[in-house]
This record gives C-alpha cells, sequence and structure tokens, in this order.
C-alpha cells in the first residue's frame, strides 16, 4: 500500500513541477510558433528574485507573489529584444533557438555575477511535515500538489473563457487575420511570454523551497520540460499537461522499481517508442493552436 | 452618393521585400457607390488591398479612407476606422468555432457596442452559420467558410467592406447564395469594394470598375459607360 502510495504521490509532485514548466514552453509554441530555450532559466531567475525580496525581509505571502509579476516583466522584454526583432523571417524557428540560448547564458552568467555560486534555499511554502497512506511528506509538497491544478485550471478558463485569451489562440493560428479583426499581435506575443515566465518563475520558486538552488538549476527542467512538449504534443496546452503528469507517474515507478539511475534511459526509450508510433505526440491534433 | 471618394489610392507603390507589385497605383472609389476590380491573375488586386488594409506597407504614396490619411497606419488602426478587409482564401482560424470567430470579429472597440445586433445581422445573413455555431472552421465547407468570413468582417462593423474573391472555387448553387448575401449587405447600406473573376456578378453589384494589370490601373469603367461583357473579356485579355 505504501509502495502505490509513495509512487502516486512521486507522481503527482513531479508532475505538478512538469505540468507548470511545460504548459508555459507550450503556450509560446502556440502563439508564436518558436521554442524558447530561456525558458529554463527564467525559472532560475523567479526562484531568485523571490530569495532577494526574501533577503530584502519581505514576507512570503508578498515576496513570492511579487517575483512572479517580476518575472512577467522579464518575459516581456525577453520576448521583445530577442524575438520580436526576428518574427517574420523564414528560419524563424531556428533563430530564435539560438538567441533565447544566448540571452538564456548571459542571464545565467548574470545572475552568477550578482548573486554568486553559493547555493541558497527558500523558504517552503508551507513549513513542517505529515503522513498520509502511510507516506512521510512535506506540506510544501502537498502545497505544490494542490496550487499547481488550481493555476493550470485558472489558465485554461483564461485561455478559453475570456476575450483576450481568445485573441491569444487566434493569434495562434492566422496571424494576418488577427490583425484584419484589430488584434495587436506584438502585444499578444508579449503577453504569451509573460505568462509562460511567469509560470516558469513559479515553478523556480516551488523548486527553491525544497531543493538547493544555484544558477543553472533551469537546466534539466527545461530538457524535463521539451520532452514534455514533444510526448504530449504542442498543438494545445492540455496535452503537455497530460503528460506532465504521465511522465511525473513514470519516474516515480520507474524510480521505485529500476532505479533513479535508469530511469532518464527507460524514459527515453518510451519516448522514442511513442514518436515512432505518434509523431505528433500522444495528446495532440496534427496542427499549431491552443485548444 | 457623396461628393468625396471614400477611398482613395494615390501613386502607391508598393509589394514584398525587394519584388514590386503595385507601380504607382491611382484610383478613387465610392463616388458612385460600390468597385469592382478584376484582371487576370497574379497582377496585384490582393497586394492592392492588403496595402489598403494595412497587411503590407506602401514603399510610396498615400492611401486616404473618408479623407483621412490612413497611409503606414498598422492594420489594428486601419480596423479601429472601420475599413474592414476580407482575404483571400479562407484559411481564417481553423481550431475556432463560428461563435469564437463572430466573437473576435467584435473585438475593437468600436465594433463591441453593436456585437448583438451585428451578430443578429449575421445569423439573419448566414442561417447555415447559427445552426453550427459551435462548430470548428476546419470542419466546415468551403462555403461556409466564406460566410464564417464574410461574417466575421460584419461583426467589426464596417464603413466599409473589401471583399477579395469572395466566391473563389465555389460551386454554382453556394455561389448564387453568397452573391445574394453581397447585395443584401450593400443594399444594407455597407459600400464594397470586390475583387471578383466573375464579371457578371461584378457588373450586376458596381457601377465602377477598375482593371487591374501589371499592377496599375490600366482601364477605369465609370457608370454610364454600360459595357457588353465581350467588351470587358477583350479589355481583361489585352486586345
Ligand atoms: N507574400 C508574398 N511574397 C512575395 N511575393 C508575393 C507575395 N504575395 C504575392 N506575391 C506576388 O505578388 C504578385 C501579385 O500577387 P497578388 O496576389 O497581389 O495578385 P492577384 O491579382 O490578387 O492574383 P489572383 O487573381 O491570383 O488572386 C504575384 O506575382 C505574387 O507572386
Ligand atoms: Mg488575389
Amino acid at each position: 500500500m505504501s509502495v502505490f502510495s509513495d509512487i502516486v504521490f512521486g507522481g503527482l509532485f513531479q508532475g505538478s513541477l512538469y505540468a507548470m514548466m511545460a504548459v508555459g514552453l507550450a503556450l509560446v509554441w502556440t502563439t508564436i510558433g518558436v521554442f524558447n530555450f530561456s525558458h529554463g532559466v527564467f525559472m532560475m531567475l523567479g526562484a531568485y528574485f523571490a530569495w532577494q525580496l526574501v533577503a530584502f525581509g519581505l514576507p512570503v505571502v508578498i515576496a513570492f507573489p511579487l517575483a512572479v509579476i517580476v518575472m512577467a516583466g522579464a518575459g516581456w522584454i525577453l520576448q521583445a529584444s530577442v524575438v520580436r526583432p526576428l518574427i517574420g523571417r523564414p528560419n524563424i524557428v531556428l533563430v530564435v533557438v539560438i538567441t533565447t540560448l544566448a540571452a538564456g547564458s548571459l542571464i545565467e552568467n548574470g545572475a552568477l555575477t550578482v548573486w554568486g555560486p553559493r547555493s541558497k534555499q527558500l523558504p517552503s511554502l508551507i513549513e513542517g511535515n505529515t503522513t498520509i497512506a502511510g507516506v512521510g511528506v512535506s506540506l510544501h509538497q502537498i502545497a505544490i500538489i494542490v496550487i499547481t491544478p488550481l493555476i493550470l485550471a485558472a489558465l485554461w478558463s483564461f485561455l478559453n473563457r475570456t476575450r483576450l485569451g481568445l485573441a491569444l489562440r487566434a493569434v495562434a493560428q492566422n496571424e494576418d487575420a488577427s490583425q484584419l479583426v484589430g488584434l495587436n499581435v506584438t502585444a499578444l506575443y508579449g503577453l504569451a511570454f509573460a505568462i509562460a515566465a511567469s509560470l516558469a518563475g513559479l515553478a523556480g520558486i516551488f523548486m527553491g523551497g525544497y531543493r538547493f538552488m544555484n544558477p543553472s538549476m533551469g537546466a534539466d527542467p527545461l530538457l524535463k520540460a521539451l520532452i514534455v512538449v514533444v510526448f504530449g504534443g504542442i498543438s494545445s496546452i492540455s496535452g503537455p499537461i497530460f503528460a506532465a503528469y504521465l511522465i511525473g507517474f513514470f519516474e516515480a515507478a520507474s524510480n521505485y522499481y529500476f532505479g533513479l539511475y535508469w530511469t532518464p534511459a527507460l524514459l527515453f526509450l518510451v519516448l522514442i517508442g511513442t514518436l515512432m508510433v505518434r509523431p505528433e505526440g500522444i495528446f495532440a491534433g496534427r496542427s499549431r493552436g491552443l485548444a | 452618393m457623396s461628393e468625396n471618394p471614400i477611398l482613395s489610392v494615390e501613386a502607391v507603390t508598393s509589394g514584398y521585400g525587394r519584388v514590386t507589385v503595385l507601380h504607382d497605383i491611382t484610383l478613387e472609389a465610392g463616388r458612385f457607390g460600390n468597385v469592382g476590380l478584376f484582371g487576370p491573375n497574379g497582377h496585384g488586386k490582393t497586394t492592392l488591398l492588403r496595402t489598403i488594409s494595412g497587411l503590407v506597407a506602401p514603399k510610396s504614396g498615400r492611401v486616404a479612407f473618408d479623407g483621412k490619411d490612413i497611409t503606414g497606419l498598422s492594420a489594428r488602426a486601419i480596423v479601429a476606422t472601420g475599413l474592414i478587409h476580407v482575404p483571400q482564401g479562407n484559411k481564417l482560424f481553423p481550431d475556432l468555432t463560428i461563435g469564437d470567430c463572430m466573437a473576435l470579429g467584435a473585438y475593437s472597440p468600436r465594433a463591441r457596442p453593436h456585437e448583438a445586433e451585428n451578430r443578429e445581422k449575421v445569423v439573419k445573413l448566414f442561417p447555415k452559420l447559427a445552426e453550427r455555431w459551435r462548430q470548428r472552421v476546419r470542419t466546415l465547407s468551403g462555403g461556409e467558410r466564406q460566410m464564417v468570413s464574410i461574417g466575421t468582417a460584419l461583426m467589426s462593423h464596417p464603413r466599409l467592406l473589401i471583399l477579395d474573391e469572395p466566391t473563389l472555387g465555389l460551386a454554382p448553387k453556394i455561389k448564387d447564395e453568397l452573391c445574394a448575401a453581397v447585395m443584401d449587405i450593400s443594399k444594407g447600406g455597407v459600400p464594397l469594394v470586390v475583387v471578383e473573376q466573375d464579371i457578371e456578378f461584378l457588373l450586376e453589384l458596381s457601377r465602377q470598375l477598375f482593371l487591374v494589370d501589371h499592377g496599375a490601373v490600366k482601364t477605369e469603367i465609370r457608370p454610364g459607360e454600360s459595357l457588353e461583357h465581350s467588351e470587358i473579356m477583350a479589355m481583361y485579355f489585352g486586345h
């Protein structure tokens, strides 16, 4: 029984973090049609901004939301500086891989200069531990498992139930037609990046609360998020969300039965197998567009 | 009809990158009612409409709408003036529903207060759309998509409506339906600028025609100069 709850709990927890990261990546891909390789750096930056605000003496309830808001601004600025000028180029997908990688590396080194290489840690969302179904867990992890689906549901309703969300979904599908109904395409692109960066920043805050932070802490989550979106399909945001949890459960089970060492290899094996059968991802339709 | 042209294009040169498509094109529209544009494929009709609606920035020249200079404005700013362009083809928003498209049509602040009233007009004009309100555009037929295109534009509360080949590639029956709808829109008081290959329809709809050829106006036909179909065909093929 405890094995089962161990796996369920571990899957939910990892899945939450993966979903939080992957959804931003998918949002940027579906609206703008580029992959943002500084997405992992956004995660790191969110954690460090939060750490800095806490170090300034702000209480967590103010510092964490403020860091998330600052990250929205950071996402907007990054979009305006290294993505927007390239829009309309035929080779934009590849060029943006390079510009966002470059910007990410610059920011990472900036963080190293400003905050130094020494590991830091953020306060937990909620202090303390408890036991559920025979598994000892921290309240911080429980909070993440509860908050993430709420935020993802809020994002889903924003995209599907509001006029601005409708505009974001539209601009993903046809830029000319979007302009002809009067959408502000550049602002919508900025908004997509801002939301993605905020979510990444929040994932960073989650992670900084149970693991040590360092300036390259975003590299592995970025890789995982890429795997999630490739696996889940990028034609919507629900595909990556399901895939994130699926991969979370897979990893938890594999960690238990085969060990940490074999898990990445097994994951890639499953990924490659899946893509051979369904190249567009398991939950995807064939087109690009938020739905 | 008004004294002044509702739309005037003065010596506009435009194109894509280094390719120039329109060479010093000049035309005035709306003094005599609807305007029809026709001409051989690939001679710049679509480029002209895209330049007017701000999707393509002109290299030189001037575009004015209702006396106001709109040269170089963004497409969004031009939509805000009430000049609405229905583009050629019907790619639209493949994964949105008809209802979503109508909501998007009313996105600009100018159109929003009229949303309910315009929705009623669209549904009256195209009852088929009401039946399929929650259906995705990608699953619609060509004719239905064209209806969605025009319906979306009507939701934008147009003061001038530009249609780029609204009946292209449609079967005769559905084509007649769309032609009738376009006539209705015109009767409802919205002036039109229409690009069409079907000269009969264009002659029925508009009193002023322009033949666009090699990126310029080759011939202008004004009201009173009633022309035979054969004469127009002769112009078309450059004899
Ligand atoms: N996006 C583009 N980039 C480069 N050239 C283009 C682009 N769009 C159109 N052209 C070129 O501009 C020229 C004029 O095209 P345009 O679409 O304006 O013609 P048209 O008169 O509307 O033709 P049709 O009757 O086939 O619709 C063509 O030679 C075309 O190849
Ligand atoms: Mg054309």
